[in-house]
């Protein structure tokens, strides 16, 4: 095997890429595909209150609002800009805290406050950041709450739906990058003959193979960190994210590979696309639909990349909370990588043998 | 004595049950043209596959350039050039893409597609797509890509299949230049007058079995039929005469004929590489 070679191959799928409709397809189609989700269920448009801040002093209502990632900050140098701010909807509202506006609620003389309000920001937003600043004045005050509020969830618990959808995308991203890109370009060389005019060159059936397979694997990596941004759902440990994408990947370009050494033409990648799609992006459906049983997830073999995805990404575990799922997932990516070696030497065959 | 460039010894090759190359023997001296002639499913691409290292021969022994062929060596493979019937090019790259990306594969820093392309008569379509080249062009890229690394040994099958004249004299003479620059040429074709042209020496093979190898002269004195056709002018008409010169006496019969008063023409008439096929074979070279 020469990485030379394989990497002349690669460079040039990538330079004919940009060419190649299903190429463009592959970029477009998660992102296309994130925003129409999103759009509907989730919350990509719904910005964040936005409150700016004009602290003469040092209160600690600024250092609470910092804290609360639910809104954003800005803090502001002078109520003249802050005004100018909130008018022009830069800001959905804004708050001027005197020098020892603190001790003077603590002391209980009651100094001025001012708070300004865009007109054209959303209401909803108008009353999170009102409701805020009163209840952090409590907190200053340091009065109990004049009632108890007793919170009581209905419905089911657990992540929104816009959470939830995260793994199906994701899922997408890497089956239309790691799996179908290969596979449609071998069985594309295929029906072409180029991969007969590549054989009899320096150039080995399996660097051609390994030059696909790393295509779909880096064009997979870029998409599902494209998608996961979008979803605003990197986690916070990109170490360990790139390992468990990594693996989701491999794994998916090796099935893509797969795919693509056993069917004769693209119609027959499509086919074989159609009818196992269902089993590639299965274990996706269970994050959705979490009443379902869980255990059925398991039997799929992608669960084992997309568990610790979800689970880096959305409910920021390390690597060492997800090993034992990575450790199966290798386990998996081991007998593909010993299916693939039988099934490009038929392919050699079959390229040889064909008329 | 030159070490021949491709030494095929005894080798067969089975697709399951059926024998497609049954024990065939030849070798190719470095400039020469070997015509490789037979019918459909004779066994000529198959053993293209076996020299060109995709099949690997079920007994027997080939070597290419001193290797053998089934060792899948690198080395051997950087200098074979192997032109397909099928116009298998990368269609949405240029002309002179396919030949810089083919070039690369064999290890060429710089690969001189203006030049491969000017020789095929391609170079003012050196940056068009090969999707917008016709039937002709993209066989002409096809060689001018066989030529990319220079190399010592072509495997060209059906190269002018289906083309018009221009085109097939071009690439005719592009194969006579890679010869008279050293290269060992193995030739299939269906066109006997282009075997006839081009070959030093051609080899007939049918049903997987190697007839004979040599070259076309003397497998017509082997095995044509000479004769001369007279056709003379009396008082009854035209009368055409046909003296057969392998006959005992043609020497006295071709002096009448040729005496006849009111002679008109003479032809003589050799067999055709064709006749001789279906005499040795008992099988047509078509289909």
């Amino acid at each position: 095997m020469s990485l030379t070679r394989t990497l002349k191959v690669l460079s040039k799928d990538f330079r004919l890429g940009p060419r190649s409709p299903i190429f463009l397809w592959v970029l477009f189609v998660p992102v296309l595909f994130t925003l129409i989700l999103q759009v509907t269920f989730g919350s990509l448009f719904d910005p964040k209150p936005r409150l700016g801040i004009v602290d003469q002093g040092t209160s600690t209502i600024t250092t609470s609002v910092q804290g609360m990632e639910g809104i954003e900050l800005s803090l502001i140098d002078d109520a003249d800009e802050l005004k100018s701010k909130v008018e022009a909807d830069d800001l959905d509202a804004g708050l001027v805290l005197q020098a020892g506006f603190d001790d003077q609620v603590r002391s209980g003389a009651q100094p001025p406050l001012e708070f300004y309000v865009g007109g054209e920001s959303l209401a909803s937003n108008r009353i999170i950041l009102a409701v805020t600043t009163v209840d952090l004045i409590r907190e200053v005050e340091g009065t109990p709450p004049p009632v108890e509020v007793a919170v009581v969830p209905l419905g089911d618990e657990g992540l929104p739906i816009a959470v939830r959808l995260v793994p199906f995308i994701m899922m997408y991203a890497l089956v239309i990058a790691a799996v179908f890109l290969p596979a449609f370009s071998i069985a594309d060389e295929r029906e072409k003959g180029t991969l007969n005019a590549l054989i009899v060159t320096p150039v080995k059936l399996s660097e051609v193979l390994t030059a696909k397979g790393i295509l779909g694997v880096i064009l997979a990596l870029a998409m599902t960190v494209a998608t996961l941004w979008l979803n605003d759902a990197l986690g916070a440990k990109p170490l360990a994210l790139f390992v468990v994408l990594l693996f989701g990947a491999v794994m998916c370009a090796q099935i893509g590979l797969i795919f693509g050494a056993v069917s004769k033409d693209i119609t027959s990648v499509y086919a074989l696309i159609k009818g196992t799609g269902i089993l590639l992006i299965g274990p996706s459906v269970f994050y959705i639909w979490p009443d379902w049983p869980q255990w059925i997830a398991k039997i799929f073999p992608t669960y084992w990349v997309i568990n610790p995805i979800f689970e880096v990404s959305l409910n920021n575990a390390g690597l060492a909370d997800v090993w034992v799922e990575l450790a199966i997932a290798l386990g998996v990516i081991a007998l593909l990588a010993l299916a693939l070696l039988q099934l490009t030497r038929r392919l050699g065959t079959q390229l040889a043998t064909a008329t | 004595m030159t070490e021949p460039a491709m030494k095929v010894d005894n080798i067969t090759f089975s697709y399951g049950d059926l024998e497609a190359v049954k024990g065939i023997t030849f070798e190719v001296a470095p400039g020469e043209i070997l015509g490789f002639l037979g019918p459909n499913g004779a066994g000529k691409s198959t053993t293209i596959k076996i020299l060109t290292g995709q099949l690997t021969p079920k007994s027997g022994k080939a070597q290419v350039l001193g290797v053998d062929v089934t060792a899948d060596d690198p080395e051997m493979q950087a200098q074979i050039g192997v032109c397909f019937e099928e116009k298998n090019l990368y269609e949405s790259m240029s002309g002179a893409e396919n030949l810089r990306f083919f070039g690369s594969l064999f290890g060429l820093k710089h690969v001189d597609a203006d030049d491969l392309l000017r020789r095929v008569g391609l170079a003012d379509r050196a940056n068009d797509r090969v999707a917008k080249y016709s039937k002709g062009m993209r066989q002409r890229l096809m060689m001018a890509r066989t030529l990319v690394n220079t190399p010592k040994v072509l495997f060209l099958d059906e190269p002018t299949d289906g083309l018009d004249p221009v085109s097939s004299q071009a690439i005719r003479k592009l194969i006579k230049q890679e010869a008279d620059r050293g290269a060992a040429v193995l030739l299939t074709t269906h066109d006997m007058n282009e075997a006839d042209e081009l070959s030093d020496r051609v080899a007939f093979i049918n049903e997987g079995k190697l007839y004979a190898v040599d070259t076309s002269e003397n497998l017509k004195l082997q095995h044509g039929r000479r004769s001369v056709r007279v056709r003379a002018r009396d008082e009854g008409g035209i009368k055409e005469r046909t003296v057969s010169l392998d006959e005992a006496g043609a020497g006295d019969a071709l002096r009448a004929a040729v005496g006849s008063p009111g002679l008109m023409t003479i032809h003589t008439e050799e067999a055709s590489l064709e006749a001789i096929f279906i005499e040795m074979t008992g099988r047509g070279l078509e289909g």
